[in-house]
């Protein structure tokens, strides 16, 4: 009889018990899961950022504008092979208030180089660069406005007062995940033409994507050099670094999260630390017999720490089995539709069901270090003695 | 009649380490559970005390926050000859037309990290508006200088958030911190109070404000005033109640942090009730001779049920209450985190409240009695001539 068997065996000897234990253990890895996936989703923007292109804007505040003129200035930089720049424009749906999503005021044919993983069909992108009220909306967006090419929209702008008509010129989905499907992108010459003197020719931030990724902090530095003794100074980042810091406002939070993450871990050690604690003493007599018998501590131990693996990685798979529906489907869903735009990818990452399974395991031995070295130390006399 | 409840807890003290182990966990769902809570309870208490009754904000038709409004300064002249506004001692109209803004500025811990900090650049009458606020150390600043005052929750997190020390709101020109203030733990002690001009020429505002805010005669006064002001096209301003304003900054942060803090806390005790079902089965088949003997000596099978179901609320009790006891340690932190309205950070406290600390306690027995339940089940319906033979 080898070990794996005996390790089935034994948990098999109050399969009740086990049964529960496996249970309890697999409802705290679908905690575990749902929880890790809430911290991927969320720093997804930031491991997903594009790494060749950098993003300046006021070094003081992101509420205040620089000169539209600043891009050309950027342009004209080493190293960077285009520029273009984006308004906040805080459009509002009048049909649905208190939804959120991002609306920016952009220039098309830039964006769409610097922005290069906006996929939009060819006549789309013709229709959007020619019409002067024309908008892209990101397909998640799109279904939530209802809207399809060809369509019109009004908007409120929360910043620039009044009811904006767009033209829907196309619906764009992004290849890679480094931009959200949430977003309303159109004309930024439709803003500019129609504010007041006070903030004509003014632009939000400046996107410039870079020749080759590893320059991009000298170029940052570069540009900001160039405005450093200017009245108007800029701040360049990464768009990694830009995602980190907005990150790391909410880092409270995410922080949180991680604590209790790591909460449940100890509270699977408890439920499994347990059961197993309860069958060795149960068995302690056996134990006893076996030592008498001549097995050699080992011998005891082996089985209980075999018997505490064999728990763990069931609860694990079990759970792991049920996260899948309960989390992406369940809580996923309900985030997607009520915070879309702060969790645009909520799926299970492949790294944290592994690390999932390689928590349980550890865990298990761990639940049975104790047990076990207790058993297995026990003197012959004192176990055969013992009553369970 | 009903098995002492000596029995229980003599035998809970017996099996010290199962006891212990199963207490701990249920203690550390309750506290996840509690602490959720709090910082729930705290955000929205933090902005909901920032409101007043009878205080209305104007702001620009279609902004809804602060941040995105604009109005013309001249504006404060005209809104201040309504009849509904109170008067203040001196028979001016009780009116104060502030800037808001958000200034990138490093964190006291991590120099090179930046996060986003309220701004608000206010008039002489800030105090006088805002009975709420009193300076707590140092002194107001002068009206018309770079100098400001701060909130009490976010000295020391950022840089030059400290008396005597300063900041730059552009480039060159320091404003220096001469004061801190207290107001009454609403969203403000997270803000920075410096001189509206000072502000308004740093962000380029000249000549604007971002809102207004009036103390009405009374609460009452409101529906009369909004009328007044929306009604007129010229002025082109939205008027809210305060409290409906800061009401609203704290549903989408309180929604999230309530929403996952139920999915921890429904699966949390689920987790930790399998594993108080797991010690009590444990007991009860420990214990099957004893149980025999009771039933044996003429206690009912309700009385042996509901002595098993004793012991293990008890024991979740104990959990519970000492979760409970550790949440409200929490109370002696603050937690500082992003406001998704005003895209600037506020400082909350974990805020126990009675509610919290009894439903935490209720939640506990609850988890015992579920968890209990199935195993009390077995023993009352053992045979005692059975499980006395063993």
């Amino acid at each position: 009889m080898n070990l794996t068997k005996l390790a089935i065996r034994n948990a098999r000897r109050n399969t009740f018990r086990a049964a529960l234990t496996v249970l309890g253990l697999a409802v705290a890895v679908i905690a575990f899961v749902a929880i890790r996936t809430v911290l991927t989703a969320w720093s997804i923007a930031a491991d997903y950022a594009a790494k060749d292109r950098i993003a300046s804007r006021h070094k003081m505040s992101f509420v205040i504008a620089l000169p539209k003129h600043y891009v050309d200035t950027v342009r004209e930089v080493q190293g960077i092979k285009e520029v273009t720049w984006l308004n906040w424009f805080g459009a509002k749906n009048p049909r649905s208030p208190d939804s959120f999503f991002g609306s920016m005021a952009t220039d098309p044919e830039t964006f769409l180089t610097v922005y290069d993983e906006v996929v939009i069909p060819p006549e789309q992108r013709a229709a959007w660069i020619e019409t002067k009220n024309g908008a892209i909306v990101g397909d998640v967006l799109a279904r939530e406005l209802g809207v399809k090419p060809g369509d019109k929209i009004s908007l409120e702008g929360t910043i620039f007062p009044g009811t904006w008509e767009f033209q829907i010129s196309g619906i764009y989905k992004p290849s890679r995940p480094t931009l959200d499907r949430m977003s309303f992108f159109f004309h930024w010459d439709y803003l500019n033409d129609s504010v007041d003197e006070l903030r004509k020719d003014q632009v939000g931030w400046i996107v410039s994507r870079v020749d080759s990724p590893t320059a991009g902090a000298q170029i940052a530095q570069a540009v900001d050099r160039l405005f450093d003794e200017k009245e108007i100074p800029t701040l360049t980042q990464s768009e990694r670094d830009l995602n980190l810091s907005f990150m790391g406002m909410v880092s409270g939070i995410l922080k949180a999260l991680d604590v209790v993450s790591i909460v449940i871990l100890v509270i699977m050690l408890m439920i499994l630390g347990n059961t197993i604690a309860m069958g060795v003493r149960e068995r302690t007599r056996e134990h006893g017999v076996l030592r008498a018998l001549g097995f050699s501590p080992r011998h005891i131990a082996l089985p209980i720490v075999g018997e505490a693996l064999t728990v763990s990685l069931l609860g694990g798979a079990l759970g792991l089995v049920l996260s899948y529906p309960l989390v992406e489907l369940g809580l996923g869903r309900w985030l997607e539709e009520n915070m879309g735009s702060y969790f645009p990818y909520f799926r299970i990452d492949p790294l944290t069901a592994a690390l999932a399974v390689l928590v349980c395991g550890l865990l298990g031995v761990l639940a049975a270090l104790v047990p076990a070295w207790g058993a297995a130390r026990l003197p012959v006399t004192d176990a055969l003695r013992r009553v369970g | 009649m009903m098995v002492p409840v000596a029995y229980n807890l003599r035998s809970l003290a017996v099996r010290r380490r199962n006891t212990i182990a199963s207490a701990a966990g249920l203690a550390l769902v309750v506290f996840v559970f509690s602490t959720v809570l709090m910082l729930s309870e705290g955000i929205k208490r933090t902005l909901g005390r920032s409101g007043t009754d009878g205080v209305a904000v104007l702001l620009r038709k279609g902004s809804d926050a602060e941040l995105n409004s604009g109005i013309d300064a001249a504006q404060v002249g005209i809104v201040g000859g309504s009849p509904e506004i109170a008067k203040g001692p001196d028979g001016s109209p009780q009116i104060i037309g502030e800037v808001a803004v958000v200034l990138a500025q490093p964190l006291a811990a991590k120099p090179d990290q930046f996060s986003n900090l309220s701004v608000r650049g206010v008039p002489d009458n800030v105090f006088a508006f805002r009975s709420d606020a009193k300076i707590v150390e140092g002194r107001q600043a002068t009206p018309g200088t770079d100098e400001a005052v701060i909130g009490k929750a976010i000295r020391g997190r950022f840089v030059g958030m400290e008396l005597g020390e300063s900041f730059e709101l552009r480039k060159n020109r320091p404003v220096k911190v001469v004061g801190i203030f207290a107001a009454g733990g609403s969203a403000y002690e997270s803000e920075v109070w410096a001189d509206i001009d000072a502000v308004r020429s740093a962000f380029g505002r000249l000549g604007g404000i971002s809102s207004m805010r009036v103390r009405l005669e009374s609460p009452q006064k409101f529906d009369a005033f909004k009328a007044r002001i929306e009604t007129d096209r010229q002025l082109g301003l939205d008027v809210v109640r305060e409290r409906a304003y800061y009401d609203k900054q704290s549903e989408g942060l309180s929604l999230f942090i309530t929403a996952m803090g139920m999915v921890v806390a429904v699966l949390f005790s689920l987790g930790a009730m399998i594993g108080a079902m797991i010690t009590m089965y444990a007991t009860v088949a420990h214990r099957r001779r004893e149980v025999g003997t009771l039933l044996a000596l003429g206690f009912s099978r309700v009385s042996v049920l509901s002595s098993f179901l004793l012991e293990s609320i008890l024991l979740a009790l104990v959990g519970g209450g000492t979760g409970a006891l550790l949440a409200l340690l929490m109370s002696f932190f603050k937690f500082s985190t992003l406001n998704m309205r005003t895209w600037s950070e506020i400082t909350v406290s974990f805020e126990p409240t009675i509610p919290i600390v009894f439903g935490s306690l209720i939640f506990a027995g609850a988890m015992g009695i579920f968890g209990g339940f199935l195993p009390a089940v077995r023993a009352a319906r053992l045979s005692p001539v059975e499980a006395m033979r063993e």
